[in-house]
């Protein structure tokens, strides 16, 4: 696939964020709906950059969600009197990028060397380590947490800082799920993804070929660590104004990642906008209609979806395409 | 052909049953709604259960023996519609939202804990709605400049005023305190307020520590605690975890002449899981069954009385959830919150949030959850706490003298 | 009295670490036959702390002969989530469901349909509730399409999809124990006196349980050597292609493996409860999942009797390591034992990943 076709995938991709985008706005009252929504959808997509086109499971994923958090709460908290107005919340992503980005490579050095399950387990090891040593050391605040809803009140002012976290926090979440898309089809058709797609098949192989295959994982995981930053600092720290270490790093989301992931198809741009979809809208009206009752429902769901359709939604989708003028639009 | 058809239709049918429910519910004219995200499933079922619980059992009282709310001259009855955000924070936000545009409630109830009581309140700020805090202690969601959170639970710096006043009138030579509490944001405050309370009255700290939430073996920090030889043992944070601290206590011999759980040690599931190792274990608590609070008492301090009688409101609890379970404070302090907002509600003559914020600024009651006071940010003020303590099996309130329902056993029984 | 508390702190470590050693062993066998991580772990250890309380507070069973009843109910629930769940994904003859259409999904919604009203007409006797009528018809739907149509397919699913699915079938445990006993922390209390030895207190209770944990590893370890059936399990493990020439049904070994490694997880809750007896609640299992994961690898993940000894290693880790850590000024010790113990995970992994215990061939 070569020429000008190349990024077409993407225009489905925009479409469903625009129309998802646009509900948010025309329907009255279900703007948080789509937040949430909107959230699953760039886990899933962040997630899968990584995951999906190398097929290592990074079980400690929510770590970089959590640093992201602390970036953006830290910055908030400690530079709310100097007068920045907007310029905060900027800085604040820079900080959760830069957080995420620095435990990523710390993470990768050691980590990436592993493989199959010794990778999943090591990266759970990261992310409770973390949390310990943040909680152990009495690292920005220890368990106290950050609590800067105040503080976002005084760089901003009351309206302002009402209007982020209930408005722009959300907006950011789905840059971070268009960005996450890009991304992914730019490296799907570039150098990084011919070189993950020949280490997704055979890992020694592809080290036979020459190909340098430990510096294309490390590309593909700090970008997807440094967008599940991103994403921690606007769906979490800019949205809730508090953190709390055990409410941020708690593997239940990287569990949700991976469900989002598999759900949709792993390794496809589209899996994890329709996994995100079905994700949340089934868990917001399983709550909603039964409540207390919805993880028993829905878990036997799950099994079902996986034992019966282990190619996702989008896999399926691509079977049905295949040889069709709408090909070229799927991936 | 036909057998699909059939099948299809049939299939719909059963969809549209279930989704149905899911419709929105108007409140008629009539109704005053209450929405809740409750907590149903994850890590704050157990509390969720009894807050839930505790909000029926009242609204019950409210309609069926008060006769509604008069407002506007006429008079409302209350309808109540929650749902589950397993304690989870981004279910908080949506589900709050749900409540708000298209349910219409006319006031939310915040989740339980803190974090989420937190996660919740820019969105009822931004609809400019009234926002009960029932389950979220910590003193700095009031520093946050939230207009419309209201508390009823009283703030965690004061949980253990009243055992450590205790002990120093009892036994004057009990001096050496140890503290080990769950390392998290409430019991953290909680032991600050101990730990100057203790400072004050003249208490030595002679063990200070934390242990992870969440913990299955405390018998490290156990060994340490021990070498400090304390009189008092003040320590806990959630359910399984003063359990755990109680029970290895006994495990290492540890023989301290008090013993206070947060949390834990006020559950009637307490008791049953330690049997007689609870006995003589102290707990201070927001509520006790067996509080002696009555509308007599509050017309001799000269306050407004609300709501059903102590018994009254057991049995009404038990109706709610249909099971033969006490309700727990978790329970009462919701409960409590619904009557604040009854007489709210009629003070302002309106629903109006903004008038009734104010009305609930002005307002102080008694009723079977004790006082209910507020500052200017919404912090409860108005409300003392009990200490209980575990006796043959039962929990009595030991302190302060005026509410006890019997005396405190003091040095308290060693372990066997 | 630094000496005195570390000693104190060593012996505690290496009885609780035995019993750790002892919950992590069924994590190990079944990863190291069916290269499955059981993420659902722990709730299958919440089951067996059920079991021990509510057989000793209903019937008296003293929790040490719960063991067995333990073990019989872990086998039946692999058996039933292996062939449910597990075999589609990971079996060696041909994985998955030949074909799921429109025509066969439609007949599965015919099932969940037909159920749904069997269950609300029986509901009327019997005051069943919504949700769990709506469990049961998806169950029956699920099971209807796995047992009609289940079959052969080239590709197995992807190696992500057995972690959902064992994450699932925990949440399940969890909500099912939930709906029944509530989510309240339970206890019991079972007391067999203490031995004092100076420096620290041992309940016989927690001696008992390490015993138990020593024996049921003891037990194993001969099965494993000693027996035709044990060297066929062994024999998968080593070399499934090699085993299957060989003439043993590694279709089977795979269905008892799962069983047998469920089943010593289900037995090692009860042990656990002896050393720990109170807090029994439905959501207790996650913190010893992540527990078990990190012995598992310090034994090196597939070897039941490494993720034995890794049990041991992790409890003096963690228990002695509190003392060194308390000596530091500043921080919080106990958390910071599990950075300690974290830290060490990783350092394993890098220079010894296949676990202190070195494997064999």
């Amino acid at each position: 696939m070569r020429g000008s076709g190349k990024y077409l995938p993407i225009v489905p991709v925009l479409a469903a964020y625009a129309l998802l985008l646009l509900y948010g706005l025309a329907a009255p009252g279900k703007w948080q709906l789509v937040a949430q929504l909107a959230f699953y959808c760039a886990l899933g997509q962040a997630f899968n950059l990584f995951m999906g086109m190398t097929g290592y499971v990074d079980f400690g994923y929510v770590a970089f969600l959590g640093v992201g958090t602390y970036g953006m709460a830290v910055t908030i908290s400690s530079l709310s009197d100097g007068g920045l107005g907007l310029g905060i919340i900027l800085i604040g992503f820079l900080a959760a990028a830069v957080f995420s980005t620095i435990l990523a490579m710390a993470v990768g050095a050691v980590a990436l060397r592993l493989r199959g399950a010794y990778f999943a387990i090591a990266t759970i090891g990261v992310n409770e380590g973390f949390r310990y040593l943040i909680e152990g050391a009495r690292i920005w605040n220890g368990a106290d947490g950050i609590i800067f809803s105040r503080h976002l009140k005084t760089a901003l002012g009351r309206k302002m800082a009402m209007t982020v976290s209930t408005f722009w926090a959300d907006i950011f979440v789905f840059g971070v799920a268009v960005l996450a898309a890009v991304l992914t089809l730019y490296y799907l058709r570039n150098k990084v993804g011919y070189a993950l797609l020949a280490l997704r098949e055979d890992e020694d192989a592809a080290k036979v070929m020459g190909i340098d295959v430990t510096r294309y994982k490390i590309i593909a995981f700090i970008t997807s660590a440094a967008l599940a930053g991103l994403l921690g600092a606007s769906g979490w720290a800019l949205k809730l104004t508090y953190v709390y270490p055990p409410d941020v790093f708690e593997i239940h989301y990287t569990v949700e990642a991976i469900i989002i992931v598999l759900l949709g198809g792993a390794g496809t741009l589209m899996g994890p906008i329709a996994g995100g979809l079905i994700y949340g809208v089934s868990k917001y009206f399983l709550a909603i209609t039964l409540p207390g009752f919805q993880l028993l429902i829905f878990a036997p769901i799950i099994i079902a979806i996986i034992v019966i359709f282990p190619e996702g939604l989008v896999g399926i989708l691509k079977g049905k395409v295949h040889g069709t003028s709408l090909e070229k639009f799927v991936i | 052909m036909k057998r699909k058809v059939l099948f299809l239709s049939v299939f719909l049918l059963a969809a549209a049953g279930m989704v149905l429910p899911a419709l929105p519910c108007h409140a008629s004219d009539g109704e005053i709604l209450i929405g809740h995200p409750a907590c149903l499933s994850g890590s704050y079922a157990k509390a969720g259960e009894q807050a839930v619980g505790g909000i029926q059992a009242i609204l019950d009282w409210v309609n069926n023996t008060r006769g509604g709310i008069a407002v506007e001259g006429r008079k409302a009855s209350l309808v109540y519609k929650y749902y589950d955000c397993e304690s989870k924070k981004e279910s908080v936000t949506s589900l709050l939202e749900r409540l708000i545009t298209s349910d219409k409630v006319h006031f939310t109830f915040a989740p339980y804990s803190s974090g989420l009581t937190l996660a919740g309140a820019p969105i009822a700020e931004k609809y400019g709605m009234i926002y009960m805090d029932h389950g979220g202690a910590s003193d700095k969601i009031f520093q946050q400049g939230f207009e419309y959170v209201v508390q009823t639970i009283g703030p965690g710096s004061l949980y253990h005023a009243g055992t450590l006043e205790m002990v120093k009138a009892i036994d004057p030579s009990a001096k050496k305190v140890a503290l080990a509490y769950a390392d998290d944001e409430f019991a953290r405050s909680v032991m600050k307020g101990a730990e100057e309370r203790a400072a004050e009255l003249g208490f030595e700290i002679v063990f200070n520590r934390t242990y992870p939430a969440k913990v299955t073996d405390l018998t490290p920090l156990l060994s340490d605690l021990k070498a400090s030889n304390p009189d008092v043992i003040i320590g806990g944070g959630h359910f399984e975890d003063g359990q755990l601290l109680n029970r290895q206590l006994a495990d290492l011999g540890i023989q301290p002449k008090l013993l206070s759980l947060i949390a834990a040690a006020t559950l009637p599931a307490f008791g049953e899981a330690l049997g007689d190792l609870a006995e003589g274990v102290m707990g201070p608590s927001h509520w006790e069954y067996g509080v002696t609070f009555s509308e007599k008492g509050a017309k001799k301090l000269g306050k407004m009385w609300i709501g059903p009688n102590q018994e009254e409101f057991v049995a009404l609890f038990k109706k709610a959830v249909g099971k033969d379970m006490i309700p727990d404070y978790h329970a009462a302090e919701a409960g409590a919150a619904v009557l604040a907002l009854v007489l709210a509600v009629e003070k302002a003559d309106s629903l109006d949030p903004d008038d009734v914020r104010e009305a609930l600024g002005d307002l102080e009651f008694m009723s079977f959850y004790g006082g209910w006071n507020i500052d200017e940010t919404g912090k409860q003020v108005g409300h003392s706490m009990v200490d209980v303590q575990w006796q043959k099996g039962q929990r009595v309130i030991v302190w302060p003298v005026a509410a006890q329902t019997g005396k405190p056993l003091y040095p308290k029984p060693d372990f066997k | 009295m630094f000496f005195e508390q570390l000693s104190g702190n060593l012996v505690q470590g290496l009885i609780l670490g035995s019993v750790y050693g002892m919950a992590t062993m069924g994590l190990s066998l079944i990863f190291g036959v069916l290269q499955v991580v059981n993420v659902g772990h722990g709730a299958f250890i919440m089951v067996g702390a059920f079991t021990a309380l509510i057989l000793f507070q209903s019937l008296g069973v003293p929790p040490i002969l719960a063991i067995p009843v333990a073990l019989l109910i872990g086998m039946c629930l692999g058996m039933i989530f292996y062939y449910g769940a597990v075999k589609p994904l990971v079996s060696p003859s041909g994985a998955g469901i030949r074909k799921v259409g429109r025509r066969q999904l439609g007949k599965a919604a015919g099932v969940f349909v037909a159920v749904m009203i069997a269950m609300r007409i029986l509901s009327g006797v019997l005051d069943l509730n919504i949700a769990f009528s709506i469990f049961i018809a998806i169950i029956l739907m699920y099971a209807f399409l796995v047992y009609v149509y289940g079959g052969r397919r080239q590709e197995k699913g992807p190696e992500l999809a057995t972690l959902l699915v064992t994450f699932s079938l925990g949440v399940i445990l969890e909500e099912v124990v939930k709906q029944i006993f509530t989510s309240e922390a339970r206890g019991y209390n079972w007391d067999l006196g203490k031995l004092d030895l100076g420096f620290t207190v041992l309940p016989f209770t927690k001696i008992l349980a390490s015993g138990g944990s020593l024996t049921v590893a003891v037990l194993l370890y001969l099965w494993f050597n000693k027996t035709r059936a044990g060297m066929a399990m062994r024999s998968v493990v080593e070399d499934s292609v090699g085993a299957r020439v060989c003439g043993v049904n590694v279709d089977w070994q795979y269905a008892l493996s799962f069983s047998l490694g469920i089943g010593l997880t289900v037995t090692s809750g009860v042990l656990l409860t002896m050393f720990i007896p109170v807090g029994i609640n439905p959501y207790m299992g996650g913190g010893y999942t992540l527990k078990a994961f990190v012995i598992a690898v310090l034994g090196g993940l597939a070897s039941p009797y490494g993720a034995f000894f890794g049990g041991v290693v992790f409890g003096l880790l963690e228990n002695g390591s509190y003392t060194l850590l308390a000596a530091l000024p500043g921080g919080e010790p106990f958390a910071l034992t599990r950075f300690f113990s974290f830290v060490m995970l990783l350092v394993i992994l890098l220079i010894r990943p296949t676990g202190l215990l070195r494997r064999k061939g």
